[in-house]
């Protein structure tokens, strides 16, 4: 595995977080049929507001079928590495060899703070809230546009002003 | 219903009378409370940073410096004048400007109330900065562009930061017009803006001082500590102020209100004193067609509840647009005897402006349920998900906050390796409980990491700490902290927890790595701020991990937010209840297209981490099949575990003992919570334990 210094982990790692931030809360307002392919096939945890929810397919069904509109803006965000080597399992089955391994090998952390509306017009309250992410590495090898580098293992959304 | 204590009188003036018109303490702020207030300051002084060392931590900083003193001194009017005239006076301009904005200049604009752009919802604030910016640009030929670096509001008055070679450009925008006003723009003091205020109020130039002790006066007279009342009705038949002649000349009269406001902050050291003070105010009877000559009220009293605009001249809702978007908190309001009152759009447009509004014109307008409601969101409040590991979440809570505010390195000690990483981020804009201002962000804004703002490569780096020795003086560079405690302020924390796999392996053997826990708490802290005692809020996120440190568990990755105080209502379950309740307990089949709650858990991804209730998939759902009877005892279980925080099982077992009668069931369970419930976020006859 190739060594990769401490200024490029922080570049991947918060250009990775900015691209999440950026697509994923757009993505809850108005484009909510996308929003399963955000989600590892296996996350460990994902709540809203102590909902306990299985996986993206899940996410995806409630923000789609069961929720007004809403409008999410992001005022803060930061991000760390969780583990720079994080063991992918192959499709195929087995360990990603360390060899193959690159600077895109990491798991890392994402804290948001903003705010959301809920319903439809401005005049709706802003409900602040704080919401935490793991991504971990997409496992998968297609090369599609679009591909995400990075999935959601887990997330823990709560409203909290 | 509460109403109005307005016009009842005299005989609830509380201390003040006795003590003579107004007490100051030694800093010369005057004290104008009564006994009541005076009670809940020394209880706050306890459990605030005073009492005990505020700065255990190393790097302790002074704490507040006469908080607790005993504050029953006659009045000494020195003080008042030395409030006005000593420390920032004219000969220490300069320093006064380092003090407060580090290397930019500081400049007060004035006018753009009466600017179009005055209704916005931010009171024009934006277009003014961006007018500002856009003046000054056209002044530059060459060079870096020009921007207002920071700025805040003080009742009338803009405050800018500039770049010092931005000066020039900024006294150049002097009597400028924006959106139809001529904006005065001149090197800013503090005590240069009150001296302003104040002289302009002034009947009789060079007196402001005298001005000040005689509004002080007026203001005691008119202030109720017992019912929370501020009473400003017939001002112009207030002898005192006839006396003092502000209404023989149109130019004082204009003045009078925003420097009466500003004496009246003055009266107070804190601005969660000043908060607390006044509930409700009265402006009748003053002969206002429009509010733009009373509008610093809002700044001054941002979170009234009860106002009383009654037997004025106020003709339409356009009379009133400053307020607007001001008095989010407004409960009961006032407008007999005004022709606004006859507008056929009168209640849907006040309705509409102020959501907590219930009383409008002594009529009730709105129920608690249906304020309560307009919170509602769409995905139900749960308590806690809380899945620890043999208690080391718990353990790890448990400690690690008494040592952030106590003993930050022994904290970091025992926490920490060289591997951990650190960053915190400042949502400088993030919503708050009613209108709380807040303090400056000091340390913590030059360290914050928002990502949002903070892009170039070297500052993520810089702002983000590793290892042991850089966490330690990050921490000591942080402000001192004191966090509510843990088990006696439980419903100010929200603490959750859950497992997360493949961390790092700190012995380097497991090739898959380690699981830990992803920690996320939610709260608030307490520091102090120049003497003063600010809240903030919190939300602090750790993966925590086993490791070879004392404890055997250290900190993989943390990052901590800081922003203004937000309260804690959000992750009470109990706001749901109230529009939860009647929901269910609706007569009739539930609607088959009724809106369904999310609470329905999904099946468990983990087992191991499977809530205690077995509940199955489509559960409260309409299926083919499934009795209307059914379905509404399913939703009626939903919302009494989402409100109840008791498992499914639990809380059909509840229901059923009291009949499937929601609200017999909510009153049991409420006795038994008393009974069984400590009050602890890690207690354990609920949900996921």
């Amino acid at each position: 595995m190739a060594t990769a210094s401490e200024d490029t982990l922080t570049k991947v790692s918060t250009e990775a977080a900015t691209d999440f931030v950026k697509t994923f809360y757009p993505a809850l307002g108005s484009n909510r049929e996308s929003l399963s392919s955000y989600y590892s096939l296996e996350p460990t945890t994902i709540l809203f507001n102590g909902n306990r929810v299985a996986d993206g397919a899940a996410v995806q069904e409630i923000f789609t079928n069961q929720m007004s509109p809403t409008h999410y803006e992001v005022q803060s965000y930061d991000c760390q590495i969780i583990n720079k080597a994080y063991p992918t399992i192959l499709p195929g089955g087995g360990l990603k060899p360390q060899s193959e391994m690159g600077v895109k090998d990491m798991s890392f952390l994402i804290v948001v703070s903003g705010f959301v509306r809920y319903g439809e017009g401005r005049d709706q309250p802003q409900r602040g809230f704080s919401e935490t992410f793991v991504l971990v590495p997409n496992p998968s090898a297609e090369r599609a546009r679009g591909r995400k580098d990075w999935l959601i293992e887990s997330q823990n959304f709560r409203l909290v002003v | 219903m509460k109403t109005m204590k307005s016009r009842r009188g005299g005989n609830d003036r509380g201390g003040i009378r006795k003590r003579g018109p107004t007490r100051t303490d030694r800093d010369g702020d005057m004290d104008m409370d009564g006994g009541g207030a005076r009670a809940k300051r020394n209880r706050a002084d306890k459990s605030a940073l005073g009492g005990r060392a505020a700065g255990t931590g190393a790097g302790g900083r002074p704490s507040g410096s006469n908080r607790g003193q005993p504050r029953n001194k006659p009045i000494d009017s020195d003080l008042i004048q030395r409030a006005i005239y000593s420390a920032d006076s004219q000969a220490n301009v300069r320093d006064h400007k380092k003090k407060t904005g580090g290397d930019l200049e500081l400049f007060s604009v004035r006018g753009w109330k009466s600017s179009k752009a005055a209704s916005n919802r931010d009171g024009g604030l934006e277009s003014l900065i961006a007018f500002l910016e856009r003046r000054m640009n056209s002044f530059i030929k060459s060079g870096p562009r020009a921007k207002i670096t920071k700025s805040r509001t003080e009742g009338d008055t803009l405050v800018a930061f500039v770049r010092p070679d931005l000066a020039g450009h900024m006294l150049r925008i002097n009597n400028n017009v924006f959106a139809g006003a001529h904006v005065t723009v001149e090197a800013y003091t503090a005590a240069n803006a009150l001296d302003q205020e104040l002289a302009a109020a002034d009947p009789v130039p060079g007196s402001t001082a005298d001005t000040k002790t005689k509004m002080t006066t007026i203001l005691g007279k008119r202030f109720f500590p017992a019912t929370k009342l501020l009473d400003l009705s017939k001002l112009a038949d207030d002898p005192d102020l006839q006396a003092m002649g502000i209404f023989s000349n149109v130019s004082t009269k204009s003045k009078f209100f925003p420097a009466l406001m500003k004496v009246w902050e003055l009266g107070f050291k804190t601005v969660a004193e000043r908060r607390e003070a006044v509930e409700s105010v009265s402006l009748a009877d003053n002969k206002l067609s429009n509010i733009s000559s009373v509008t610093t009220l809002a700044q001054s009293f941002p979170d009234i509840q009860y106002l009383d605009l009654s037997k004025n001249n106020i003709k339409n809702a356009q009379a009133m647009i400053g307020w607007r978007w001001k008095f989010r908190d407004l409960i009961f309001l006032d407008l007999t005897e005004n022709e606004i009152s006859s507008d056929p759009t009168f209640k849907d447009t006040m309705l509409k402006w102020y959501p907590k509004l219930q009383t409008l014109n002594n009529v009730q307008v709105r129920t608690p349920e249906e304020v309560a409601a307009q919170k509602r969101t769409p995905i139900p409040v749960l308590p806690p998900h809380f899945i620890d590991e043999s208690q080391v979440g718990e353990n790890f809570v448990r400690a690690f906050f008494p040592g952030y505010d106590n003993d930050r390195n022994g904290l970091v000690t025992s926490v920490y390796d060289d591997q951990s990483t650190f960053s915190l981020n400042v949502n400088t804009t993030a919503p708050r409980a009613g209108q709380t201002e807040t303090a400056g962000w000091g340390e913590y804004i030059r360290k914050s990491r928002n990502l949002d703002k903070i892009s170039h490569l070297s500052a993520r780096m810089s702002r983000s700490f590793k290892g042991v020795e850089q966490i330690r003086e990050v921490f000591n560079a942080l402000p001192p902290t004191r966090h509510p405690d843990l088990i006696a302020k439980a419903e100010q924390w929200l603490i959750e927890c859950h497992p997360v796999p493949h961390l790092p392996d700190p012995t380097g053997q497991s090739p898959t790595g380690v699981g830990g826990l992803s920690l996320m708490v939610h709260g608030q802290l307490e520091e102090s701020v120049g003497g003063k005692i600010e809240t903030r809020s919190f939300d602090r996120t750790f993966i925590i991990g086993p490791g070879n440190t004392p404890g055997g568990i250290r900190v993989v990755s943390e990052i901590f937010c800081l922003r203004a105080y937000g309260g804690h209502e959000a992750w009470s379950p109990e706001i749901q209840a109230l529009f939860q309740v009647p929901q269910v307990a609706a007569p009739g089949p539930v609607p088959a297209a009724a809106p369904v709650p999310v609470a329905t858990p999904a099946p468990p991804a983990v087992p191991a981490a499977a809530p205690s209730g077995n509940v199955a998939e489509g559960y409260g759902l309409p299926r083919p099949g499934k009795s209307d009877t059914q379905l509404q005892q399913e939703q009626m279980v939903a919302q009494m575990s989402g409100k109840s925080g008791m498992t499914f099982e639990y809380s059909e077992m509840a229901l059923a003992g009291n009949g499937w009668n929601p609200e017999l069931a909510w009153k049991n369970f409420e006795q038994l919570k008393v009974s069984s419930l400590e009050g602890s976020p890690f207690d354990s006859p609920w949900n996921d334990n």
